[in-house]
C-alpha cells in the first residue's frame, strides 16, 4: 500500500480534529503561574551564573591565553529553562602530554573555546604553530559523548570518539598532519552529546553497531566507534536536539624548546 | 504583563493543542506540552517580535523531543504495513488510515515534527528548518526518510486514484 501526500494531510487533519468537540480549555491563570515559576528559576540561575563568573575571574578555572571564550548565548536563550543545570565548568589542563616512542613532551595550550550546549557540531578554527598539535575536550559531565574530527595527511577525516572522560583527545605529528598544516588556519569539528543520548540504540538502528576487536556486544566502545560515522551522528543529533551542557575544547601546540621532541 | 498574550492564547490554544497531539499522540500530554510552551512564551513575550507562532512551535517541538527522549526505548521500524483484502471496502479504508497513523508513531520525534509542521501546519520547509533548528538540507533529508517510512509517495495525487486503478 502506497499513500499520497493528500492521504497524509487528510489523516493529520482528521486525527488533529478528533477531540474538537470536547476541546481542551486554555487555563490562562495556570499558564501565567507556570511562567512566573520559570522566571523565578531563571533568575535564580542567573544569580548562580554570576557566581560562577566570579569564580572564573578569581582564576580558579582555566586561564585561556588565546582570546576570550565564545559563549553560545543564543542557543542557551532558546533552551528550556527547566533542563538547565548549574555545574562548575570543567577544567582544561594547561598542557597536553605526548609520548611518542622515546619522545616525551608537553604541548602548551594554544587556543580554547567554551560551549554551553550539546547535540550540535561545533567547528573550532585556529592557526597551528607546529606540526605537533593536540586537541582535548573536557565536559562538565564526564559521561557525555564526544567526537573530535579533523583532517589527516591525505585529506581524509580522522579523529577520536568516546565518553568525554577518559577520552582525552588526540594529536598530530609530522606524519599525520596535512601538507598545508602550517600554511593556513585549520579547524577541527567537535560533537558533544549528552551522557544519556541514545548512542547505542542509534548506532544499532543506523549502522548495526559493528563490533570492535575489544567489544563483544554493542557496548560503549562499539557505540563510540559507530559515532565516527556521519549518518550515526546526524541521526543522533536529530534525536537529541540541542540541549544545555557545558564543555571546553582546547588546542595545544608547539612543544617548548626544552622538551625532547624533534622538530 | 499581557500585551496580547491572553488574546493569543485564546485564539491559538486549540490549534496548538491539535498540533501537539499529532506529535505526542495523547491529548493529556499535548495539553501539558502546550501549557508548558505557552508558559515559556509568556516569560519571553515582550522580546518576541512579529508572529509568535514559530517561537511557540519551537518550544513545543523541543519540549516534546526532550520528553520523548526520556521514554526512548529503541526504534520500532514499520517493516510492513498490513495488506488490505479489498481496497474499496470502508473497513479497509479505516484500516489503511490506522496503519498510516501507526506508522507515523514509529517516526523519530524530529521526523514527526517535520511531517506535522509541513503537512498539518502548512509551513514551508524553510520555516520548518527555522522552527526545528536545523538546516534546510537536514529538514529535506528528514522529510524524505519519513515519507519513505510512511510509504507516502509525493508523486501520487490521491489514494482514490490508486484505488480506481486497481
Amino acid at each position: 500500500m502506497t499513500y499520497s501526500t493528500s492521504d497524509l494531510e487528510r489523516l493529520l487533519n482528521e486525527r488533529g480534529e478528533a477531540r474538537a468537540g470536547g476541546g481542551p480549555t486554555a487555563h490562562l491563570d495556570i499558564i501565567i503561574r507556570r511562567g512566573r515559576r520559570i522566571r523565578r528559576t531563571r533568575r535564580a540561575m542567573v544569580a548562580g551564573g554570576a557566581l560562577a563568573v566570579a569564580v572564573v575571574a578569581a582564576g580558579l578555572v582555566n586561564a585561556l591565553p588565546a582570546g576570550a571564550p565564545r559563549l553560545d548565548r543564543s542557543a542557551v536563550a532558546q533552551s528550556p529553562a527547566d533542563s538547565a543545570q548549574i555545574k562548575p565548568a570543567a577544567k582544561l589542563p594547561g598542557s597536553f602530554h605526548v609520548v611518542m616512542g622515546n619522545k616525551n613532551f608537553s604541548l602548551p595550550l594554544l587556543h580554547s573555546e567554551r560551549f554551553t550546549t550539546t547535540g550540535a557540531v561545533r567547528t573550532v578554527t585556529f592557526t597551528p604553530a607546529s606540526y605537533y598539535t593536540g586537541y582535548m575536550v573536557v565536559c562538565d559531565d564526564p559521561r557525555a559523548w564526544v567526537v573530535i574530527q579533523g583532517k589527516l595527511k591525505g585529506g581524509e577525516a580522522g579523529g577520536t570518539s568516546g565518553r568525554c572522560a577518559p577520552l582525552g583527545g588526540g594529536h598530530h605529528d609530522k606524519s599525520s598532519a596535512p601538507a598545508d598544516w602550517l600554511k593556513r588556519p585549520q579547524s577541527v569539528k567537535v560533537w558533544v552529546f549528552p551522557a544519556d543520548a541514545p548512542v547505542r540504540e542509534v548506532a544499532q538502528a543506523v549502522a548495526g553497531c559493528p563490533l570492535t576487536r575489544k567489544s563483544k556486544e554493542c557496548d560503549d566502545e562499539a557505540a563510540a566507534h559507530a559515532l565516527m560515522r556521519p549518518e550515526v551522528r546526524e541521526r543522533l543529533s536529530s534525536e537529541v536536539g540541542e540541549r544545555p551542557g557545558g564543555w571546553t575544547v582546547g588546542v595545544y601546540d608547539r612543544p617548548s624548546p626544552a622538551s625532547s621532541a624533534g622538530s | 504583563m499581557d500585551d496580547g498574550f491572553a488574546e493569543y492564547v485564546a485564539q491559538r490554544h486549540l490549534r496548538l493543542c491539535r498540533m501537539a497531539y499529532l506529535l505526542a499522540r495523547d491529548w493529556g500530554t499535548a495539553e501539558d506540552l502546550v501549557q508548558s510552551a505557552l508558559a515559556k512564551a509568556w516569560v519571553a513575550w515582550r522580546r518576541i517580535e512579529g508572529n509568535p507562532d514559530p517561537y511557540v512551535y519551537r518550544i513545543i517541538v523541543n519540549t516534546h523531543a526532550s520528553w520523548w527522549r526520556r521514554r526512548w526505548r529503541g526504534e520500532v521500524p514499520a517493516e510492513s504495513l498490513p495488506d488490505r483484502a479489498d481496497p474499496r471496502d470502508r473497513a479497509g479504508e479505516v484500516d489503511e488510515q490506522d496503519a498510516l497513523w501507526s506508522a507515523i508513531g514509529t517516526l523519530s520525534s524530529r521526523q514527526r515534527a517535520v511531517i506535522v509542521l509541513h503537512y498539518f501546519e502548512g509551513r514551508t520547509l524553510t520555516q520548518v528548518a527555522d522552527i526545528v533548528g536545523c538546516s534546510l538540507g537536514a529538514v529535506k533529508s528528514q522529510l524524505s526518510r519519513a515519507l519513505t517510512r510512511l510509504r507516502v509517495d509525493p508523486d501520487i495525487q490521491t489514494m482514490q486514484v490508486e484505488r480506481a486503478q486497481r
